[in-house]
């Protein structure tokens, strides 16, 4: 109950004004310094996935470059499918919380997780690991609902008014916490497809033009800085997978603040080339960022 | 004890029973934070289970196991429960009628508060009549067409009946207003109003869910519900005392009670006061003989009586109570009835001859006709299925199977790693199976096709490989090939066409359910190959 009341009663501080006045919020986060690219790599058995993520943040100038003290976050991780982490249809629950505890401790006044999940979503927490992380580190765990669901204009090629989940937008600073996967019709879902958990209504008929309402939505969330978890990848079956045997290790996890180089950067760990991915080519085409990232100076950093 | 210390007592059991009932009822849904702890993962499927024992008052109830048990030959996980009310009644008399049985305190506070009838009609309405038989007629029936292979209990179990009634209709038709109301407050442009609507989330939500949740046939669920409440505006507690199948069964076993209502004539005024606040027409005025078979052991005759006429005594009397009022018709219609109900129930073939394509059993159900042995038709797996795909039959599965479960996958689908329903089941009309067993076995609920005419890229209208994406297998029963497809404006389109390989499939309905193709979805999922039937399978040892 007491949970209940944190959730509805964060949401109503942030949703004081009429809805959709806070979308410019969403819109000035990108407009940043230089953009960015880190990879940050675990090299060493049994690495910590928490010092990876500090060190990956650390790298790129310290949480502190995208969340401020007294920031609201939210941070959207795929957490779509009733998967249990080690089938890599989810985004990583260590790197979740690692993430929040960065915020935590950059002073954020509130973390919260969205995402609008594929199954129902109480079985995706408790599988996940979201659900515990979110009981560990305080942040709170909203659960996708119609209430939450707002009309909102895109202003998007192909989607002009959409169902969007309001948490994600209401925030201000946003995090996509992505999980790299294999996908048959867009050939990967990496962060800029994660924003299709960001909608509601028939999503589903996205698919038929994939590429450009991916970019579409990548426009309009517009994230503070996207973290591609490639602990391990997906790289059949996707993007639900179910098999251990489609799980491939790579111990990484991508930072940028561009979301087109993250995500190019991100598929060349399955062997694609970036310029050939629908959604990439249009991001760069339509100017969301740069589909080639070794533009940015990319910088590893290993644990 | 004085009779007002065991009205007392009787009231707060009557409300803690019933608040139980309610609360197992809520209950009866994924916890609210069930989180695994992802650090200790060994890399198997996990099962959720419930954390409350939601079946307890189908384990308290003697009819529900009775049934499994002479339909289905089968003992019930905890019916030990039922055998404690069993003997609870031989010496109590209708207790649990009175003391425990929530339904039986819902009609009587719907019989209580602001009665309709008023001084003497309350007297006359609560004289013994020869109605009362029906419900041994009822009772003798539906057990003779148990043990005759068709379990029909649980459409008159007043456990069934009042679970199945509250959680299909009268909790979502609230939660329904409910949630209509605060998103009134919540289009408001007063900004007070506005916020208030926030307030949905905190009451709303823990009892009703996050989501409007629907079931077939749930207004004909509802309205019975409401019509058996208004009868007790007619006589008071009707259904206990006229249609109860469980009352009669108590009843019976009440002919040895040793809790006996001692009449002292002599005493008596002959104001009738015992007679106008008897719950169940069981004739306590001094001077006529109680009817132990009909009386709820409510107390009140004994609280209200200003003459201490009436009391109710421990007594080892040789001779046992007054023989319930069966009425020879009654138990003859009742074994005719009972005898034609399971043969009757066959002519539709449903059973024996025809398989509906609609008919989706939950995974882990029993052959059918083993399942219709033991289904209690309560609402359990309904309840608790969290994406509410779960519904009750109207025509699918025949007159014998009504209101039985079955899948709706516009509704909504099985998910791969979800066994709740066979976990809650009270009788094992769906087993109790595990995750491991479920995707391993594997158990298949149907099969799903492809309908080409419909679907958009074998259609030639758009590329879309939902069902594929959604295909919880691995590898995929839903696998993609490239081809080139004539589109409407004489164009090729190059599309990845769906095609279902029936060895993989398990039935489960997502792609059904997920399919952008509205209305009649491209892809549907359907009984045939489900692993509980021998008979409808589709490949050639599969």
């Amino acid at each position: 109950m007491k949970r209940l009341l944190q959730i509805s009663g964060g949401i109503a501080l942030a949703g004081a004004g009429p809805w959709g006045s806070q979308i410019p919020s969403a819109f000035g986060a990108g407009t940043q310094k230089e953009s960015l690219i880190i990879e940050g790599i675990g090299e060493t058995e049994g690495y910590s996935v928490h010092a990876l993520t500090q060190k990956v943040f650390d790298a790129a100038g310290g949480i502190r470059q995208f969340v401020s003290k007294g920031d609201v976050v939210v941070i959207k991780p795929n957490i779509s499918w009733a998967r249990p982490p080690h089938l890599a249809a989810t985004t990583n629950p260590e790197v979740l919380e690692s993430v929040i505890a960065l915020c935590q401790e950059a002073g954020a006044k509130k973390v919260r997780i969205a995402d609008n999940t594929i199954h129902n979503a109480k079985r995706c927490f408790a599988i996940t690991g979201a659900g515990a992380v979110a009981k560990k580190t305080g942040a709170d765990l909203i659960h996708p609902r119609s209430s939450l669901m707002r009309e909102m204009k895109l202003r998007g090629q192909r989607l002009d008014v959409w169902p969007v989940f309001v948490p994600l937008v209401e925030a201000d600073k946003i995090i996509n916490l992505p999980v790299a996967k294999h996908h048959s019709l867009s050939a990967l879902t990496l962060g800029m497809k994660n924003w299709i958990g960001g909608v509601g209504g028939s999503r589903w008929s996205l698919h038929q033009d994939i590429h450009q309402t991916v970019v579409d939505l990548a426009r309009f969330f517009k994230p503070t800085v996207t973290l591609i978890d490639a602990t391990r990848i997906l790289i059949r079956n996707g993007p639900s997978g179910g098999s251990p045997s489609d799980v491939v290790t790579k111990n990484r996890l991508i930072l940028s603040s561009d979301p087109v180089a993250a995500d190019a950067w991100a598929a060349r760990l399955f062997d694609a080339q970036p310029d050939r991915i629908g959604f990439i080519q249009l991001a760069e085409k339509q100017g969301l960022g740069t589909g080639n990232p070794e533009k940015l100076d990319p910088r590893k950093v290993t644990v | 004890m004085k009779a007002k210390h065991l009205v007392r007592i009787r009231r707060v059991s009557q409300a803690f029973f019933l608040l139980l009932f309610l609360f197992l009822l809520v209950e009866t849904r994924i916890p609210a934070d069930m989180y695994f702890d992802y650090s200790v993962f060994v890399g198997t499927e996990q099962d959720i289970r419930l954390d409350q024992p939601v079946t307890f008052f189908f384990e308290l109830d003697p009819l529900v196991w009775l049934s499994s048990l002479l339909s289905g030959g089968r003992w019930i996980q905890g019916f030990m429960w039922a055998v404690g009310v069993l003997i609870l009644t031989l010496f109590l008399g209708r207790i649990f009628c009175g003391f425990i049985c929530p339904f039986g305190t819902i009609h009587h506070l719907v019989s209580w508060a602001k009665p309709a009838l008023k001084g003497n009609r309350m007297v006359r309405a609560n004289q013994k009549t020869a109605s009362q038989r029906i419900k041994y007629f009822v009772l003798i029936g539906l057990l003779v067409g148990a043990v005759l292979g068709l379990n029909f209990i649980g459409l008159m179990d007043p456990i069934s009946f009042l679970f199945r009634s509250v959680a299909l209709a009268i909790l979502p038709a609230l939660g329904g207003g409910i949630r209509a109301f605060f998103d009134m407050l919540a289009q408001s442009d007063i900004k007070v109003l506005n916020l208030s609507s926030y307030a949905a989330e905190v009451f709303v939500s823990p009892v009703f869910g996050y989501a409007a949740v629907a079931f077939h046939t749930a207004w004909l669920i509802g309205f019975l519900f409401l019509v058996v409440l208004f009868l007790n505006r007619i006589r008071p507690r009707f259904w206990c005392r006229t249609l109860c199948p469980l009352g009669a069964l108590l009843g019976v076993c009440s002919r040895f009670s040793i809790l006996k209502l001692e009449k002292y004539p002599e005493r008596c005024t002959n104001c009738k006061l015992c007679t106008q606040s008897c719950q169940g027409a069981a004739t306590p005025i001094p001077g006529r003989k109680w009817e132990s078979a009909e009386c709820f052991m409510c107390f009140n005759c004994f609280d209200v009586c200003p003459e201490q006429a009436l009391a109710f005594r421990f007594k080892w009397a040789p001779h046992p109570n007054k023989a319930p009022d069966l009425g020879r018709r009654a138990v003859l219609g009742g074994l005719v009835a009972g005898v034609s109900l399971p043969l009757l129930a066959r002519l539709d073939g449903q059973i024996d001859k025809v398989s509906d394509a609609r008919l989706i059993r939950p995974p882990g159900a029993l052959p059918e006709k083993d399942f219709l042995t033991l289904c209690q038709r309560c609402g359990l797996c309904m309840k608790v299925c969290p994406t509410n795909v779960i519904n009750p039959t109207l025509t699918e599965a025949g007159m014998g199977g009504f209101w039985t479960p079955h899948l709706v996958m516009n509704q909504g689908y099985c998910e791969y790693t979800c066994t709740l329903c066979g976990s809650v089941c009270p009788t094992g009309a769906i087993k109790n199976i595990s995750v491991k067993e479920k995707i391993e076995t594997p158990i298949r609920i149907g099969s799903a096709y492809v309908d080409r005419g419909r679907c958009l890229p074998w259609s030639g209208n758009a590329p879309c490989i939902v069902c594929e994406e959604h295909c919880p297998t691995s590898p995929k029963a839903i696998y993609l090939r490239e081809d080139i497809v004539a589109g409407a404006d004489g164009r090729n389109l190059k599309v990845q066409l769906p095609y279902v390989d029936l060895k993989r499939c398990v039935g489960c309905g997502i792609c059904e359910n997920k399919c952008p193709v509205k209305g009649k979805p491209a892809i549907r999922a359907i009984a045939a190959g489900e692993s509980r039937s021998l008979k409808n399978q589709l490949l050639l040892g599969a």
